[in-house]
């Protein structure tokens, strides 16, 4: 049964993934790369890892779609179908990403996984306790660092989208 | 159940919409004319293209909401140890949300909040 | 006598015994999809009569009296209605997003009130991150009426959807960060253990007390707001509008945001039931000894008292400007929440809690 999902859920990835970058429509483009994400996170779900499953859908279904999705409408024209590359890009592009998929492929094939004796579901509660932890393997100053991090993203976002007022 | 009450719903879900679609086309009346297949505006045909370009302003709110949710996101593992870590999840709560505070008052006096 | 209590359990067994594991499996699943769907149309189309009874009242009007003793059937002579309509749209329409839309819309909320205990056993999924996962999938609902509007090429419905997707994803934060301060008193997420802490130390709202009633008055306010509900409809404001994101759906196609729309209600004042009163435990605890007393009654008895007061905020409060709509979320509620976090911290810090 997993392992019959594991295969839909991976089989919706690569068909919606080739689809995004074909499409020549850019909402639909847009509509499959959330397709993606969504196949995505229901793997978490699948191995157990909900937390991330969830945070899977939360950001990157909710948030980072959204705001592709307005990104898009900013720009002119997008009834306009995109152009078509042209051959020598599209070989271009095909050779590197089957580079890419050689190389993963070769690091995932060489890799000496050894099988989990133990299994135990991650729980939310573990997460919490590692980030609060200020001992060893402790994440509590990456935690207060990423508060920074999401104030950098503020401040960047509202030069970039009020640029021009704000220099006059 | 687990994890495949999930599925189960969602193809209840997908059989509802596709049931109910096929239902309705075979009992609805049907009918066409040339006006019909206008889009719905104010009676007369419909001036300019609708996919056009949208104000920065939607964008910007976008990202602020992104911000703020990948923040929810790293709060629901504090919150949920909050009650066994207790003294250091508060001063650590207390200057993350005081960084944070930093970048939406930043926003408000660039006035990145006003709808114009 | 405990059959109520046990009912799932019961079938389960039963199941179990007298068919091979993979049958009664598969049964399981069509007993369980038959029941959600069952109560997602009955949640939708009664919610729905009682929204006309109520706005009767309130303006001292009968409201539907005709089909049925007190108009009781007549939600469902407009379902059929609805039904036997053709469908429409028009020539200049992206057919694949436009048709896809109202599967976002409907699949997130089924998946969401799959995820409540309407009793101690009526739950279908009873995961261990329960109150993120809501806020997870109602998430995913806004891209629906985005997908919808754009698709339609209709500049009503583009209008509705943009304004729509700013609303929901603002207040979808303060519904976020108000949950997240009840999740403090309570250190766990999945949605059964929420009601278990509030067996023993009371109703999470008398618990938390200040900073808890301050999460709710958020709550509430944030949740009429994502489910687009009036004073914060301007996605669908007849008067400017026409219907907003939805006006180029017809017949049954269209019934899919309506009815999506109430359900979202319902999801919104079970949320509040189960953070904030005690879910479907009693008042205190008076049936608790009586075993064979249902007690998901209780839980509809408080959602529907809170869907009343979402009902009765449309009729008190006027709609709100686009630029009055993201004042009130981005520099009002958001603050306040975010101090409320705080409070509700150092509150539980210093033992205050009840």
């Amino acid at each position: 049964m997993e392992t019959i999902l594991f295969y839909i859920l991976s089989a919706l990835i690569v068909i919606f993934s080739i689809a995004s970058v074909s499409s020549r429509k850019i909402l639909r483009a847009v509509t499959y790369l959330l397709f993606v994400l969504i196949a995505i996170s229901g793997i978490y779900f699948l191995v157990d890892y909900s937390f991330l499953g969830a945070v899977q859908l939360t950001v990157y279904g909710g948030g980072v779609i959204v705001l592709i999705i307005f990104s898009v409408l900013l720009v002119h024209h997008i009834e306009l179908e995109l152009e078509v590359t042209p051959l020598k890009k599209k070989i271009i592009a095909g050779l590197i990403s089957a580079t890419g998929l050689g190389i993963t492929l070769w690091a995932i094939y060489t890799f000496p996984f050894t099988n989990a004796t133990t299994y135990k579901s991650i729980e939310v509660a573990d997460i919490g306790r590692k980030l609060l932890g200020y001992g060893d393997g402790g994440f509590i100053l990456p935690f207060e660092v990423i508060s920074v991090l999401l104030l950098a993203v503020i401040i960047g976002a509202i030069v970039i989208a009020k640029g021009k007022k704000l220099n006059e | 159940m687990g994890y495949e009450a999930i599925l189960v719903l969602l193809l209840a879900g997908v059989f509802l919409i596709v049931l109910a679609n096929f239902l309705s086309n075979l009992l609805s009346h049907k009918s066409d004319n040339p006006a019909k297949r206008e889009p719905y505006e104010c009676g007369i045909e419909t001036i300019g293209p609708t996919w056009i370009q949208f104000k920065v302003g939607y964008y910007l709110f976008a990202i602020l909401f992104l911000v703020f949710d990948v923040e929810v996101a790293f709060l629901i593992p504090w919150a949920v140890v909050y009650k066994e870590i207790g003294t250091v999840a508060l001063v650590e709560i207390i200057i993350f949300l005081f960084i944070l505070g930093l970048g939406l008052a930043y926003a408000w006096k660039k006035r990145a909040l006003k709808w114009e | 006598m405990n059959i109520p209590l046990n009912i799932t359990k019961t079938i389960h067994d039963w199941l179990f015994s007298i068919m091979p594991e993979g049958v009664a499996t598969v049964t399981e699943w069509v007993i369980v999809a038959a029941a959600y769907l069952a109560l997602f149309a009955v949640v939708g189309l009664y919610l729905v009569l009682l929204e006309r009874k109520v706005a009767a009242w309130f303006q001292l009007r009968l409201g539907p009296n005709r089909v049925g003793p007190w108009g009781i059937f007549q939600t469902m002579a407009d379902a059929l209605k609805l039904v036997s309509k053709e469908l429409t749209s028009n020539t200049k329409i992206d057919k694949f997003l436009y048709n896809l839309a109202p599967y976002f819309v409907i699949l997130s909320s089924l998946i969401a009130i799959g995820v409540f205990p309407f009793s101690r056993q009526f739950q279908a999924l009873d995961i261990n991150i329960g109150i993120f996962f809501l806020f997870a999938i109602s998430s995913i609902g806004v891209i629906g009426i985005l997908l919808a509007g754009w698709s339609s090429n209709n500049k009503f419905s583009m209008i509705g959807a943009m304004r729509s997707g700013l609303q929901t994803i603002s207040y979808e934060l303060s519904v976020g960060l108000s949950m997240l301060t009840m999740v403090l008193l309570t250190g766990s997420l999945q949605l059964s253990e929420i009601i278990e802490v509030q067996r023993t130390g009371g109703w999470l709202i008398i618990q938390g007390h200040i900073p808890a009633i301050i999460a709710f008055m958020i709550f509430m306010i944030a949740g009429t707001a994502e489910t687009n509900r009036a004073p914060f409809d301007l996605v669908e404001a007849e008067s400017e509008l026409g219907a907003g994101f939805h006006t180029e759906y017809s017949g049954m196609k269209f019934a899919y945001f309506f009815l999506a729309e109430f359900i979202n209600m319902f999801i919104i004042a079970s949320i509040a039931v189960v953070l904030f009163f005690g879910g479907w435990l009693s008042p205190f605890g008076i049936t608790d000894d009586i075993t064979w007393f249902p007690e998901s009654i209780w839980f509809v008895i408080k959602v529907l008292g809170i869907i009343f007061l979402m009902m009765w905020f449309r009729w008190t409060f006027p709609r709100l400007r686009v630029d009055q709509l993201l004042t009130l979320e981005w520099k009002y509620l958001l603050p306040i929440n975010l101090v409320n976090l705080v409070l509700m911290a150092i509150i539980i810090w210093l033992n205050w809690t009840i």
